[in-house]
């Protein structure tokens, strides 16, 4: 404790800050991952059998769910953050703090999140879901015990990734009013010259992020069966 | 349409665009297949036989034509009923098409999932198929854990899953080494005899139609160039690529190749002809070259000798150097093919194969 309060001199003042800071990111991550993860996967299912080829093929709906996907993965982060303050206030009523950072995170993530779903789900082989449809399969069945079954060990692999890009998004909850640990790390670190209070920041998300990886890595490795 | 008509395929017609471009993958082909055959469409890759034969389970929808399968129109299903239909449509492929996420004893059962069996009664039903196929040890294991061949037992047992009337094997075998093939090949062969399973079977490989078919059609450009019973398309091919297949399969082309090689050392002139003998069924028996030289005093030196056993009816071919006098040579020739034996005069200097 000693040691620690010799090099993080300012950090070691800040416990109940820390605490809070930490437990704001990973209350925005979760939030965000579990609503973004059910719109992008939903997206990324639909993506994928709309395509040409795909057992539900129809250009309309691909092409509008490809142009929004597109069309929100280009915004930056920070100004979307901004310009989508009005829908914000309008779902949760206010468009600063933390839940209404939850909000912007949700339309910056999800859309990457889909496309990360499409990329695993056209891994799936196309003969095993011909296959599934020569056994009577409907597309429902298609979907729910061929698609998401067989390309699950790559979605895990994607919401990791997806997961660490957002904790990565959190950091700049900061702007508007989100708290968070990349905010104690820039409006109070950085701007005080306290550069303990960002490094000890940037080490938990390090922390939380490797934690992540660690048992991504681990589930797929269990689900995977292909060699 | 005659009762025992399983599959009818009238006027078929398959068209692909892509891009501007048009390609015409199956061109006006008719085909029945009648309960109870094994029914082999050879050709090379491109002919379109794949294309023609997912069009028995509407995995392709046709341009136009009419497919009837078990008395029903498929082409005229709802999804619903065909999803049904399907069920008893049976298909393994070149690649297997197992799911890899899966056991092998999920795999089995993927097909009986949403059915009307109870999950003790489908526990039961897959020790069964995979008993069937020899594979019940391997019930927990993974795909990727099986060679080749399991694997396409695996796709085998999946396929009767919902006990089909009918399989498709598109090019099942062509992925797997011959010894593995010809175990397949067997494994369809005694389903058709114990289940009353009608087999078409998809591929590019004569020796393998030759193993267990009792029909052929023969399959160039998106058509049926010629078709009929194993024995009379074996014996009597009609079209150039038919007999291209045949003499593959029966190896007398590396034969030949062999022989005209060495043409010079055989001596051939008026008095040294080089024959090939062709025979179906019993003629084979007769001890046909003692009888050439008591007759007609004409010695034949055997270069080449071959009997396929198809469907029962032997099938001969033998190569000879036919020595003797000119006009002994002509009458042991009409002595042959007064026999049924069919006899043509092979030229080293012309590569085309009878």
């Amino acid at each position: 404790m000693k040691l620690f309060a010799q090099y993080f001199p300012n950090a070691v003042t800040m416990k109940s800050d820390f605490l809070q800071a930490t437990g704001e990111t990973i209350y925005m991550t979760l939030f965000t991952a579990i609503i973004a993860g059910i719109i992008g996967m939903a997206i990324g299912v639909g993506l994928t059998v709309t395509q040409p080829g795909g057992i539900l093929e129809n250009k309309v709906v691909y092409n509008i769910l490809d142009k929004l996907v597109n069309l929100f993965r280009s915004i930056p982060f920070v100004i979307l953050l901004a310009v989508i303050a009005p829908v914000t206030r309008l779902i949760v009523g206010t468009a600063i703090g933390t839940t209404a950072a939850i909000v912007p995170l949700i339309i910056g993530s999800a859309p990457f999140y889909a496309r990360q779903i499409q990329n695993a789900l056209a891994e799936v082989d196309r003969g095993v879901i011909e296959a599934a449809e020569a056994v009577g399969s409907g597309p429902i069945a298609i979907i729910f015990r061929v698609y998401l079954k067989e390309g699950l060990a790559d979605i895990i692999r994607s919401s990791v990734l997806t997961l660490i890009s957002l904790i990565d998004l959190t950091a700049m909850a900061g702007a508007i009013g989100g708290g968070g640990l990349g905010n104690l790390a820039i409006n109070v670190g950085y701007s005080r010259f306290e550069s303990d209070v960002t490094i000890l920041a940037m080490l938990i998300i390090l922390v939380i992020v490797f934690a992540i990886q660690l048992c991504g890595d681990l589930l797929a490795r269990h689900v995977d069966h292909s060699a | 349409m005659t009762k025992d008509t399983i599959i009818q395929l009238k006027d078929v017609d398959v068209t692909f665009h892509n891009k501007g471009q048009t390609v015409q993958a199956v061109k006006h082909v008719s085909l029945d297949v009648q309960r109870g055959d094994i029914y082999g469409v050879v050709g090379y890759s491109g002919a379109g036989k794949s294309t023609l034969v997912r069009v028995i389970n509407r995995l392709q929808r046709p341009t136009a034509g009419q497919v009837i399968v078990n008395g029903q129109d498929i082409l005229a299903m709802k999804a619903k009923d065909l999803r049904q239909a399907r069920t008893k449509i049976g298909m393994i492929f070149q690649h297997f098409n197992l799911m890899n996420a899966r056991t092998i004893a999920d795999n089995v059962d993927y097909p009986l999932k949403g059915g009307k069996l109870t999950h003790a009664q489908r526990k039961e039903k897959v020790a069964k198929l995979l008993d069937l196929v020899g594979l019940s040890e391997k019930a927990n294991d993974y795909p990727a854990q099986l060679s080749g061949g399991q694997k396409q037992r695996v796709a085998i047992a999946r396929a009767l899953a919902n006990d089909p009337e009918i399989l498709i094997s598109d090019e099942a075998t062509s992925a797997l080494d011959p010894k593995t093939t010809t175990a397949i090949l067997e494994l369809l062969k005694q389903l058709n005899k114990d289940l009353g399973l009608t087999v078409v079977l998809i591929t590019h490989e004569m020796e393998a139609v030759k193993e267990i078919c009792n029909k052929v059609a023969v399959m160039e450009d998106g058509e049926i160039i010629e078709r009929g019973d194993l024995v009379t398309i074996f014996s009597e091919p009609k079209q150039k690529l038919t007999r291209d297949f045949i003499n593959t399969a029966t190896q007398i082309d590396q034969a030949l190749d062999k022989i005209y090689k060495q043409a010079n050392a055989l001596g051939l002139d008026d008095h040294h002809r080089l024959v090939q003998l062709k025979y179906v069924g019993a003629s084979t028996d007769a001890p046909l070259i003692t009888e050439l030289f008591k007759r007609y005093q004409v010695v034949s030196n055997i270069l080449y000798g071959n009997v396929e056993i198809l469907q029962d009816t032997p099938l001969g071919n033998l190569v000879v150097v036919m020595a003797g006098e000119p006009d002994q040579l002509d009458q042991a020739w009409q002595y042959c093919r007064d026999a049924g034996i069919q006899v043509t005069q092979l030229n080293p200097n012309d590569s085309e194969v009878a």
